[in-house]
């Protein structure tokens, strides 16, 4: 057997144009955590691997009127980052650290998690209650699509062939966010189910905007906005709380898994929800 | 300062063994649980890269196993497990030898499977092994049962009719694998008719034995070398990588190295799944009348120990109490499950979870509180257990209240959980080890216990440095080399300190026994010190020990013992184990989650000679329980093992572990192993304090979907 071609492009030009030519015999790598075990099971055989580690400027972190992180960087440096850990988006650090181990953090992309779109994943879940975007390159332009759109299902993303995620966008967060991770099994473990929650309130704590997205429960991450509306214009209740949890316990598709299975996590969605929107209650 | 070789990474592992011109192996399993092969062809491998198939090994014994004789080098007609070896191949790489696999053909007929070891029982269980010849100690009753231990004291069941309360329950313990963070690894060479095989295994003189079989040679042909392995849980007991590398190599005649996968482990051995249903009777004041143990083994596809699994485990359930009337009946049955062996907590954990639940639902039936329940029953100095042996050095009691007030048992028992148990160690048993001074000085320790991380040679050279009056750092430990070392029955069991300290002695005795006859003293006269040796009131016969180079004492140290597998009297164990654990949990009642919030264990340790290591094992022992306890079971679907990496299987990370505390209790007159004796204890604890807290587990691992019921 061939041993597969590694190539290690040294601009974002040269790395589309690669990906372009080689299609889908070949396989980006990025922190390898994903790719890695892929290729160790013999699940995927690529004859060609595309490696970004040197590709300038995908590794940038920026702070603007919104936040810009590079497909290259790690979940630890999110995690770490003192620029994103004292800004609003300081939600985003604290997620991408509930990521499994430092060890795995100190390697893991924030490209790699998008475009893995793995379900047992934390990120994802947080990033489309923000509204956050992935910004595509191909060798013919480059387009925004929301991190909503963009995981269509199991390890099934809207990336075309072509296209390379070079960086994530994320507007500005509303006031009040939180990522809940529940865990089944170990602290290291992956999520059993996320909710995140994004909210806005105003100056008398009535909820402006309300979004509950919940991940690792299906194929992509799943949201309500008609469950969500309930509590718009008024102050969360736990009543409001409750019967939003229970909305979406009824309405998530769910799976089972060795986390759990599909009617134990419908289950805590109920519950998880719940305790995700009971602080907007205080 | 000598840095500690696993610290800077100059250890040689198993898997770090080479040898210039070696073969790299890699296995053809299969995918199937059970089925015919109908051929295996390897006409399409590249003619450098060596085959094995079941027509190399015709002129070998057609089967081998430790207790039963039931495993191919390589699949035969049938395929018994997901993962059963069928083909092998040794090549320059592993690469080579990874894509060589792909090339070989195999086809196979599906047969139907069965795997659940109750299932297997039954009449229409497809029969996975005709006409094997089961050993005479064994009792083989009933369909794709392998051993069938029993045990009756007093009147058995019919004791249950003097009781005023009986209670029936069933539970069940999950297969759990071992992980050891080095996997499995063997090195083979043929060198004039003689095997060497440098490997990480516990039993290397079980390995020489049943190699001896396998390949039809003497054992003298056969040299074990025992590599430091980087970790083992039991994985590494008996036979595993050596039988298929051994025959790679000869047929390559060339060094062959086989190293497992992550993935492999977890289809080569694991920890028995089991299942109970027990019957416990009892007078309304809490005493116990009567007990029955019924328990099925899942020993998977091949025995393996199988067998003594299913006897310890089934005493074991009895736990440490004093009931009149007993009956066992512990069946180790065959599935279409990849093998299962010996696991840290042998047979307890599983044995232990059962009986401390019941004893717990007793309580709670009874109104009773669980630490009286067990006081007033436990097993004491001169009580004869249900094999009718009389227990001595008994201090279940002494552990249980150690527990019980490390989580002040006493000031509320909301969320709070004991158990304490009795384990077995190998018996009969025999050791022996050898003292022999070199020409540097030195007193050279030969021994056979094996290294699996435990570093068991900080423990012998201080028992030898005791023994002889010397400084420890003057007793230097041997290679681990069948060749060069006394026979021992293996390091399992947590026996080694145990019989090591006592062959050691005798070795001592004997060592300075032969220096007075060199001296024409009387043994008593003679004075051994760092210095040198001398003589008693003759300062002038000082020698240095450089001197008597090459004298060497020899020590063995036996265990008679073993009990009758159809009345399950006689001795089980020389010594016993004894451990308690106490819990207290927060459960989040909304979604099972279970937060360990105090974790103590109490172990019997006898003379503590290795502090440090006594401490570290005991800590290890802890985590391994929690493990086991809340995370750790392998799931299978149709024999497939669905969860197989480090993933899907999750074992305690360091921030799943609380601030657990332990006493290890000191006193009697021997050195106790330690390796294994929190294991059976903590998940029996937590289990109880789960129970505590409102949700009455009878399972294991009690994953959170679980607990809430």
């Amino acid at each position: 057997m061939e041993e597969p071609d590694w190539h290690a492009p040294a601009t974002v030009e040269e790395a589309i144009a690669l990906k372009a030519r080689l299609g889908d015999g070949a396989t980006v790598v990025a922190g390898g955590t994903f790719t890695g075990i892929l290729v160790a099971n013999g699940l995927i055989r690529p004859q060609a691997f595309i490696h970004l580690a040197r590709v300038p400027g995908l590794d940038r972190i920026e702070i603007g009127d919104e936040l810009r992180v590079g497909a290259m960087v790690t979940h630890r440096r999110v995690e770490r980052s003192n620029e994103i850990r004292e800004s609003p988006w300081a939600c985003i650090a604290e997620c991408f650290a509930q990521v499994a181990s430092p060890r795995i953090r100190n390697q893991a992309t924030v490209g790699g998690v998008l475009c893995d779109a793995d379900y047992a994943s934390d990120p994802p879940t947080l990033l489309v209650a923000l509204g956050a975007r992935v910004r595509l390159k191909s060798p013919s332009g480059e387009r925004e699509v929301l991190v909503a759109d963009f995981i269509k299902d199991h390890y099934e993303t809207a990336l075309q062939m072509d296209e390379l995620l070079v960086e994530l966008v994320v507007p500005k967060p509303p006031r009040l966010v939180t990522y809940l991770k529940f865990r089944s099994r170990s602290s290291e473990d992956r999520p059993c189910v996320g909710v995140a929650v994004a909210a806005d309130l105003d100056g008398d704590g009535r909820c402006r905007t309300l979004r509950v997205v919940v991940g690792a429960v299906s194929g992509r991450p799943q949201e309500f906005p008609d469950a969500c509306a309930l509590a718009v214009g008024q102050r969360m209740s736990v009543d409001v709380a409750t019967e939003i949890g229970r909305r979406y316990a009824e309405r998530s598709s769910t799976l089972s898994d060795v986390r759990g299975s599909a009617a134990y996590r419908s289950r805590l969605i109920a519950v998880l929800v719940r305790r995700s929107l009971e602080p907007l209650a205080a | 300062m000598t840095l500690d070789p696993r610290i800077t990474g100059a250890i040689e592992y198993g898997q770090d063994q080479h040898i210039d011109g070696m073969l790299h192996a890699r296995i053809l399993r299969s995918p199937h649980a059970h089925a015919i092969v109908l051929s295996v062809n390897t006409a399409g491998v590249p003619s450098d890269v060596v085959t094995l198939t079941r027509d190399d090994v015709v002129d070998l014994e057609p089967l081998y196993g430790p207790m039963v004789k039931d495993q191919p080098v390589v699949a035969g007609d049938r395929v018994l497990h997901v993962g059963d070896a069928v083909a092998a191949v040794a090549a320059r790489t592993p690469r080579e030898a990874e894509e060589a696999l792909e090339l070989i053909e195999v086809e196979y007929e599906e047969l139907p499977g069965v795997f659940d070891p109750v299932e297997a029982t039954s009449d229409s269980a497809p029969l996975l092994h005709e006409g094997l010849e089961i050993p005479a100690e064994y009792r083989p009753d009933g369909r794709n049962v392998c051993h069938r231990f029993r045990l009756k004291s007093g009147l058995g069941n019919d004791g249950f009719a003097g009781a005023e309360v009986v209670i029936e329950e069933s539970f069940a313990i999950a297969g759990a694998a071992h992980n050891p963070m080095e996997p499995h690894a063997t090195l083979a060479y043929w060198e004039e008719g003689r095997l060497h095989l440098i490997t990480g295994t516990q039993t290397p003189f079980n390995t020489r034995r049943d190699m001896a079989a396998l390949f039809r040679i003497p054992e003298e042909m056969i040299r074990v070398v025992v590599a430091p392995m980087g970790g083992s849980f039991g994985a590494k007991t008996f036979m595993r990588l050596e039988p298929i590398t051994a025959a790679l190599a000869r047929k390559a005649q060339r060094p062959v190295r086989a190293v497992l996968t992550r993935a492999e482990e977890f289809i080569t051995v694991n920890r028995h799944p089991a299942q109970f249903r027990i019957r416990l009777g009892a007078n309304r004041d809490g005493t116990f009348v009567a007990k029955s143990v019924d328990a099925w083994w899942d020993t998977g596809a091949y025995a393996d120990c199988g067998p003594s699994v299913c006897t310890k485990g089934g005493y074991a359930a009895i736990g440490p109490y004093r009931i009149p009337n007993v009956t066992v009946d512990s069946r180790c049955v065959y599935t279409n499950l990849p093998p299962a062996g010996a696991f840290r907590g042998y047979a307890a954990t599983q044995g232990v979870w059962a009986s401390e639940r019941m004893t717990d639902l007793m309580a709670d039936r009874l109104g009773i509180d669980p630490l009286e329940l067990r006081l007033k029953n436990l097993l004491q100095d001169g009580d004869r257990f249900a094999t009718g042996e009389v227990m001595h050095d008994v201090r279940f009691a002494e552990c249980l209240r150690n527990a019980a007030d490390a989580v002040e048992w006493g000031e509320g028992r909301k969320n709070k959980g004991l158990a304490v148990m009795l384990k077995g160690m190998q018996t009969p048993s025999r050791t022996g080890v050898a003292l022999e001074i070199d020409a540097g000085g030195h007193v050279v320790l030969r021994s056979a216990t094996t290294d699996m991380g435990q570093r068991p040679e900080i423990a012998q050279r201080n028992l030898a440095a005791h023994a002889l009056g010397l400084s420890p750092d003057l007793i230097v430990v041997g290679p681990n080399d069948t060749d060069l070392v006394p026979f021992d029955t293996r390091t399992t069991s947590s026996r080694s300190t145990f019989m090591m300290s006592n062959a050691i002695r005798a070795a001592a005795h004997d060592l300075r026994q032969k220096i007075a006859e060199r001296f024409e003293v009387a043994p008593e006269d003679l004075v051994l010190s760092d210095e040198g040796v001398g003589v008693a009131g003759s300062p002038d016969l000082s020698r240095p020990l450089a001197e008597l180079a090459g004298v060497r004492g020899d020590g063995t140290f036996v265990t008679p013992g073993g009990l009758d597998p159809d009345t399950g009297q006689g001795i089980a164990s020389s010594h016993w184990h004894q451990a308690a654990a106490s819990a207290e949990v927060n459960v989040d009642a909304e979604t099972g989650v279970t937060t360990i919030t105090r974790l103590h264990t109490a172990v019997y340790a006898g003379n503590v000679v290795d502090r440090a290591g006594a401490e570290l094992q005991n800590e290890g022992s802890t985590i391994f329980g929690i493990g086991s306890a809340l995370y750790e079971g392998i799931v299978f679907e149709a024999g497939q093992v669905t969860n197989g990496n480090l993933s899907d299987y999750e074992i305690p990370s360091t921030l799943d572990v609380p601030d657990f505390t332990y006493e290890l209790l000191e006193g009697g007159e021997h050195s106790h192993g330690l390796g294994e004796m929190a294991v059976p204890v903590v998940p029996a604890a937590i289990g109880n304090a789960v129970a505590a807290a409102g949700h009455p587990v009878r399972n294991l691992p009690m994953s959170a979907e679980s607990v809430l019921g």
